[in-house]
C-alpha cells in the first residue's frame, strides 16, 4: 500500500488570494495567445495526399473510365455502399460500368474500395464536404463520381509509393 | 417643468443604459470566455459579433413558454420579475457623475434619486433579489430548482452581512449615507499628496472583502451555488424557458452592473478623475464607466479562471472568515476615527 502524505499548505496558499491572483494572471496571459480557432467555411480545410476523402472514379485523358466493373470494390465495401451494373464494350478493356453508384450516406470512407481495385480506377479523393437537402441526392451516380486522373494524381502517386515500400521490404525477407 | 423633464430624461437614459449594458455584458461574457480559452467567440452577427445580444433576444422571444406540471403558476411567473426588478431599481441612487447642470438654482445630479439614505436603499433593495431566486426555485416543483434556490438564499444572506458591515465602515468614515456625498469626499482631498483620496486606500481590507462579497451577492463564480451546473443542472432556473429565463439572465447581469457601480462609488471615487477635481460632468461619467467596466471585466475574468467552491467551504468562509474580518474592520475604523 502506498500512503501519499499531503503537503502542508503554506500560509500564502491557505490565504488563497495570492493563488487566485496567480490563476487570474494565467488566464489573462492566455487572452493574448494566438487563437486556435479555424474559421471553417472561409478558411478551407487543409488537405494533403494522405487525406482519405470520398471515393471517386478516375477518368482517363481520352474521357473513358478506367473501371471494368469487376465488382471487387463492391465486394470489399464493408458498408455495402457500392452498387455496380456492367456491360461489354468495344474498348480493349472489354467491360465498363453501366451503373456505378456510391451511397455517400453509407460510405464510411474506409478506403477498402481503393485497395481492392485491380485497375487503379477508384481512389480516395481529397473531397470532404458532403451536404444536400435529400437523401437521394447523396447517392452519387457515375457522372457525379467521375474525376480526371490529374485531379487524383497526388493520391495515386502516394499510394503507389506506399505499396512499393511494402513490396521491397517483403521481397528481401 | 424643466426640472421634471430633466428627471424623466435621466430615468429613461439611465434605465436604457443599464439594460443595454446588460446586453453588452452578455456579449462580453462570451467574448472574454472565448479569448481565455483561445477561441474567437461569437462573430457571425454583425461585425465582430457585436449584434449577438440582439439575436439572442429575438431567439428568446421565439422559444417555447414552458410551465412544469405541479408548478405554482403565479409564483412561477412572478419569480423572474422579482429577480430582475430589484436589480434594476438599485441603479436609481448610483451617482454616475457630478452636477450636470443647474436649473433655477437647483443642481441636477448624475443620479436618478439623490437621497440621503442611498447606502441603505441599495442594500435593502438588492436584498430583495433573493426572493426572485428562492421563489423561482420553490415554485418550479423540481428538486434541482429547490436546492439551487435554498443554497442561493443561504449564501446571499450570509454574505450580505459582511457586505453591510463593510459599507458601515465607509459610512462611518464619510459621516454620510448619501452616495453622492461619499463620492464628493473622495474627490475633494488627496492622500499624502500623490494618491487620490479614494476609499480603497483607506480601507484596503474592506475593499477586498466587498469585492468578494459582491461575487457571492450576485451568485457569480466561484460562488454560483444558485446555478451549480455540475450538480444541480441549472439550479433555480432549471425549469425556466424563453423570456422568463431571459429575465433571470438580465436580472443577474443588471445586479452585476449595479454591484460594479457600487464598488466604484464606494471605493474608487465614483466619477472622480484623479487630480482633476473640476472635471466636467461628461469626463466624470466616462471615468465612472471605465472604472465600473473594470469590475464587470473582473466578474467575467474570475468566472472563467476559478473552479466553484464546495458548499460547506462557502458557508465556512462566509461565517468564519468574512464576518470576523468585516467586524474587525468596523472596529478598527471606529477606533481610528475616534482617536
Ligand atoms: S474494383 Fe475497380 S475496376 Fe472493379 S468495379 Fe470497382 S472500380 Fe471498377
Ligand atoms: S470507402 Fe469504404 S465504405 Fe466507402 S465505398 Fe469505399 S469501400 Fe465502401
Amino acid at each position: 500500500m502506498v500512503i501519499v502524505k499531503r503537503k502542508e499548505l503554506t500560509l500564502a496558499e491557505r490565504l488563497y488570494l495570492p493563488e487566485i491572483l496567480r490563476g487570474l494572471s494565467i488566464t489573462l496571459r492566455k487572452m493574448f495567445v494566438k487563437r486556435a480557432t479555424r474559421q471553417y467555411p472561409e478558411e478551407p480545410l487543409v488537405t494533403t495526399e494522405v487525406t482519405r476523402g470520398q471515393p471517386r472514379l478516375a477518368v482517363n485523358t481520352d474521357g473513358t473510365v478506367r473501371c471494368v466493373s469487376c465488382g471487387m470494390c463492391e465486394a470489399a465495401c464493408p458498408a455495402y455502399a457500392i452498387t455496380i451494373d456492367g456491360h461489354e464494350t468495344e474498348r480493349p478493356i472489354e467491360r465498363e460500368p453501366e451503373r456505378f453508384e456510391i451511397d455517400m450516406l453509407r460510405c464510411i470512407l474506409c478506403g477498402f474500395c481503393e485497395e481492392a481495385c485491380p485497375k487503379e480506377a477508384i481512389w480516395m479523393s481529397d473531397e470532404l464536404e458532403l451536404a444536400d437537402y435529400t437523401r437521394g441526392a447523396l447517392v452519387y451516380d457515375l457522372e457525379k463520381l467521375k474525376r480526371p486522373v490529374s485531379a487524383l494524381q497526388p493520391r495515386i502517386d502516394y499510394i503507389k509509393k506506399i505499396n512499393d515500400r511494402w513490396r521491397t521490404s517483403s521481397s528481401t525477407s | 417643468m424643466s426640472l421634471f423633464l430633466a428627471q424623466v430624461l435621466k430615468v429613461v437614459v439611465i434605465f436604457a443604459g443599464l439594460v443595454s449594458a446588460a446586453g453588452v455584458s452578455t456579449l462580453a461574457e462570451r467574448k472574454v470566455s472565448a479569448w481565455i480559452q483561445l477561441r474567437l467567440g461569437p462573430n457571425r452577427v454583425g461585425p465582430f459579433g457585436v449584434l449577438q445580444p440582439l439575436a439572442d433576444g429575438i431567439k428568446f422571444f421565439f422559444k417555447e413558454e414552458f410551465i412544469p406540471q405541479g408548478a405554482t403558476r403565479w409564483l412561477f411567473l412572478l419569480a423572474p420579475m422579482l429577480a430582475a426588478i430589484p436589480a434594476m431599481m438599485t441603479v436609481a441612487v448610483i451617482p454616475f457623475t457630478g452636477v450636470i447642470a443647474t436649473v433655477d438654482g437647483t443642481p441636477i445630479y448624475g443620479s436618478i434619486a439623490d437621497i440621503d439614505i442611498g447606502a441603505i436603499y441599495v442594500m435593502a433593495i438588492s436584498g430583495l433579489g433573493v426572493y426572485g431566486i428562492i421563489l423561482g426555485g420553490w415554485a418550479s416543483n423540481s428538486k434541482y430548482s429547490l436546492l439551487g434556490g435554498l443554497r442561493a438564499s443561504a449564501q446571499m444572506i450570509s454574505y450580505e452581512l459582511s457586505m453591510i458591515l463593510v459599507i458601515l465602515s465607509i459610512v462611518a468614515m464619510s459621516g454620510t449615507m448619501n452616495l453622492r456625498e461619499i463620492t464628493d469626499q473622495q474627490n475633494a482631498n488627496s492622500l499624502l499628496g500623490f494618491l487620490p483620496a479614494w476609499n480603497v486606500f483607506y480601507q484596503p481590507l474592506g475593499f477586498v472583502l466587498f469585492v468578494i462579497c459582491t461575487f457571492a451577492e450576485t451568485n457569480r463564480h466561484p460562488f454560483d451555488f444558485a446555478e451549480c451546473e455540475s450538480e444541480l443542472v441549472g439550479g433555480f432556473h432549471t425549469e425556466y424557458s424563453s423570456m422568463k429565463f431571459a429575465l433571470f439572465f438580465i436580472g443577474e447581469y443588471c445586479a452585476m452592473i449595479v454591484m460594479s457601480c457600487l464598488t466604484t462609488t464606494l471605493f474608487l471615487g465614483g466619477a472622480a478623475v484623479p487630480f482633476w477635481a473640476e472635471a466636467p460632468w461628461f469626463v466624470g461619467l466616462a471615468a465612472f464607466v471605465v472604472k465600473a467596466a473594470f469590475f464587470m471585466f473582473l466578474f467575467i475574468w474570475v468566472r472563467w479562471s476559478l473552479p466553484r467552491f464546495r458548499y460547506d467551504q462557502l458557508m465556512a468562509l462566509g461565517w468564519k472568515v468574512f464576518l470576523p474580518l468585516a467586524l474587525a474592520n468596523v472596529f478598527v475604523t471606529g477606533l481610528v476615527l475616534s482617536l
